[in-house]
């Protein structure tokens, strides 16, 4: 009876360490070691799934969607869940529009994750999987994911930019709203069956996406229109280098419309050439000739150096200075600033620039924002060439004074000959007008007041005499309105130096209405293919103006200026005539 | 055979293993439950899953026929088929608009202002009603 007893003790203290063991080994694997085995039980059934946001659109100022998604899809196989490739490709390969001998070998795989076609429209997708469900056959799923779609082609393709296949900006707006544009994307950890399909009740931590905000730009897609149609339209009259154009409003520095050709498509940007793609009203600069003659005219009369009684003697059209002879178109005797701006006398404006000091002169050069960056929001923008006082030599204040010796961009001039419209302020190139969640993204700023604004409506009343018959412009007019502005005839610089023969870079820069300006326009061409004698500013820039300029002001509805246009225009129409035999 | 060497018998005590059955009856009925229930969550996952494809793909759709609209009703594209001759622009004679506000006298270029943009507010609020006379 007692060894009865002493079995059934030992038995029962051996169960009792077995359990013992057994719990401990429990407590150990579920509360001691909790967090590890977590872990790896997530490791091995969790699939962090990546929620892609989607990228916000461009728009114009008006709402027209400028830069849009279309939903694609991504097909891609587990080859372990393929039994029948064949019959899965024989299946797929019209969806795919793929041969069904390289889908077949494709499908032939044991790697669990291929991509067989990307960029497979969602309609084509679903087809797919429907039919594959009919036909029982697994093994192809699909990604979400998105195409970057420009509904307007080549229109304002310079400043749109595109993306890569990443969905990130390489240029344009694209690139510099790619962190506002592209959005977070989220991401939820789940759990699949063996067939690979999400276990919901399994569902485990998710973030949800952030989708990039929508980018709202100061451009008017009817103005840019205008602009696109004039430009393509000179591009094709004359077959120049290049021929660009922008309108901005010169109070708030809002580029409304900007146009540049060679343009490219962004839909299909790897067909473009990369002089296609090269936005030049940013990343060019030229010698921007008579334009730049509003600088030291303004510069002399802010200083006080000249006033409206100043007249200059033009030399009869020849003016010997530092061993060289500057030239006038013709030949003029005493003129006054007006006149200078007037004529586009040469001799007048390097004259001007003699009467101030070097360094002065340069301050105000420097002061209209040349030889800086205008930090508009476009990738590759250039600061142009401003040499320093040091580096002069004898003539380079005098070539300055006229628009040579120094090389700009053409949206550095916009806003130079905008703060003679606005009365005297520089404004910063305002690209952007909001994230579409009417957040300002860029403040309207001023960045310098640079003449005062008896200066700037003094110079501007000086520039709508260049635009009269008596003035480089007459053909610049718009019916109905005042136009103020400045014509520029440059010669080419050749690649080794040297001015090129016979070719030029011509130029009208140049507002409207005079009295109140609500338009700056900048037109350029490059190397037109006419003759000398008619490749001016004035005859192949200034029509180009005078034509946006009346579709622009038909489109915002600009009431004319009645009394004061009659009176100029009635000089134009008897003039015309001889502008246009010019 | 003595009292001793009598068989005992156990009785049936029939109230302790009713009370067990029923006990274990519902401890079996709540693991059925659970299973039931655990089904169920997963039924439902199922369809939520489809559900969500479901709003997914018609999203998709949604954003692939918008983009098609877009595309269709671009500026671009309506100036490519203004240019191939698909569509035109026909202009509306003066006398076939009808006017809510009177049109403004013609200005020396021969341009009728349109009454949506008043700068002068000529029209808004407070302007004086004038006859409509051409």
């Amino acid at each position: 009876m007692s060894s009865t007893g002493t079995r059934i003790g030992v038995i029962c203290a051996l169960l009792t360490m077995i359990f013992t063991l057994f719990a401990w080994r429990l407590i150990d694997l579920q509360v001691a070691q909790h967090d590890y085995f977590s872990r790896v039980a997530a490791e091995k059934h969790s699939i962090r799934i990546v929620i892609q946001a989607k990228r916000g659109r461009i728009l114009d100022r008006n709402g027209e969607e400028l830069a849009v998604n279309i939903p694609v899809r991504t097909v891609t196989a587990d080859g372990t869940h393929i039994r029948n490739a064949a019959a899965l490709a024989a299946l797929a390969a019209p969806f795919l529009e793929m041969p069904v001998k390289e889908l077949t070998e494709k499908l032939s795989t044991q790697r669990q994750y291929v991509v067989i076609r990307k960029e497979v429209s969602e309609e084509k997708a679903q087809d797919l999987m429907r039919a594959m469900d009919k036909a029982n056959l697994h093994g192809l799923y699909l990604e979400e994911g998105a195409i970057r779609s420009y509904p307007n082609s080549e229109m304002l393709c310079h400043v749109l930019g595109f993306v890569d296949y990443t969905g990130h900006g390489i240029e344009g707006i694209e690139k510099s709203y790619d962190k506002e544009l592209g959005g977070q994307d989220g991401y939820r950890l789940i759990e699949h069956d063996r067939k690979g399909r999400e276990i919901v009740v399994y569902r485990g931590q998710e973030k949800m996406p952030t989708d990039g905000s929508d980018i709202r730009l100061t451009i008017d897609m009817g103005l840019q229109a205008i602009v696109e149609k004039e430009v393509d339209d000179t591009f094709k009259e004359y077959h120049p280098a290049s021929a660009s154009a922008i309108l901005a409003d010169p109070n708030t520095g809002e580029i409304l419309a900007m146009a540049c050709r060679p343009n490219f498509d962004p839909n299909h940007y790897n067909d473009a050439k990369p002089e296609q793609r090269r936005c030049r009203l940013i990343t060019d600069m030229y010698e921007p000739g008579s334009t730049f003659k509003i600088v030291v005219t303004s510069a002399t009369y802010n200083e006080k150096i000249v006033n409206e009684n100043t007249r200059i003697y033009c030399e009869n059209g020849h003016f010997s200075y530092g061993g060289k002879i500057v030239k006038d178109h013709h030949g003029y005797g005493d003129l006054s600033i007006p006149e200078i701006l007037m004529k586009s006398s040469n001799i007048g404006a390097a004259k001007l620039s003699l009467r101030m000091s070097d360094q002065s002169f340069y301050d105000y050069v420097r002061a209209y924002g040349f030889g800086e960056k205008t930090g508009i929001p476009i990738q590759g923008e250039i600061s142009g060439m401003v040499n320093p006082p040091h580096r002069w030599d004898k003539l380079t204040k005098t070539r300055m004074a006229f628009g040579q010796s120094i090389a700009v961009t053409p949206i550095q001039m916009v806003m130079a000959t905008s703060a003679i419209a606005n009365g005297g302020k520089l404004m910063k190139p305002r690209l952007v007008l909001s994230d579409g969640e009417e957040n300002a993204v860029e403040k309207e700023a001023p960045v310098r007041e640079v003449v005062s604004k008896t200066t700037a409506n003094y110079i501007a009343k000086a520039l709508e005499g260049v635009v009269s018959a008596q003035g480089t412009a007459p053909l610049a007019k718009v019916d109905g309105y005042t136009v103020a502005g400045k014509t520029g005839t440059a010669q080419k610089i050749g690649t080794h130096g040297g001015y090129l023969e016979g070719r030029y870079i011509v130029s009208f820069s140049g507002f409207m209405p005079a009295e109140t300006p609500r338009l700056m326009g900048l037109v350029i061409v490059d190397d037109a293919r006419v003759g000398s004698e008619a490749n001016y500013g004035g005859l192949v820039a200034a029509p180009v103006f005078s034509r946006i300029g009346g579709k622009a002001a038909r489109y915002l509805d600009l009431p004319p200026e009645s009394a004061l246009v009659m009176a100029q225009s009635g000089n134009a129409l008897n003039t015309s005539a001889t502008a246009k035999t010019r | 055979m003595n009292g001793n060497r009598r068989r005992t018998t156990n009785s049936i005590e029939v109230n302790v293993l009713a009370r067990w059955l029923v006990a274990v009856f519902f401890v079996g009925l709540a693991g059925l439950f659970f299973v039931y229930l655990k089904n169920q969550q997963h039924a439902v996952g199922d369809q939520a899953r489809a559900v969500e494809a479901a709003i997914r793909e018609i999203e998709a759709k949604n954003e692939a026929l918008k983009a098609h609209i877009t595309a269709m009703t671009s500026r671009g594209a309506l100036q490519r088929r203004i240019e191939e001759g698909y569509i035109r622009l026909e202009p509306i004679p003066d006398t076939a608009i009808a006017r809510i506000a009177p049109a403004l006298p013609s200005e020396p270029d021969g341009v009728l202002r349109t009454a949506s943009r008043d700068p002068d507010g000529r029209f808004g609020v407070g302007a004086p009603l004038r006859a409509i006379s051409r």
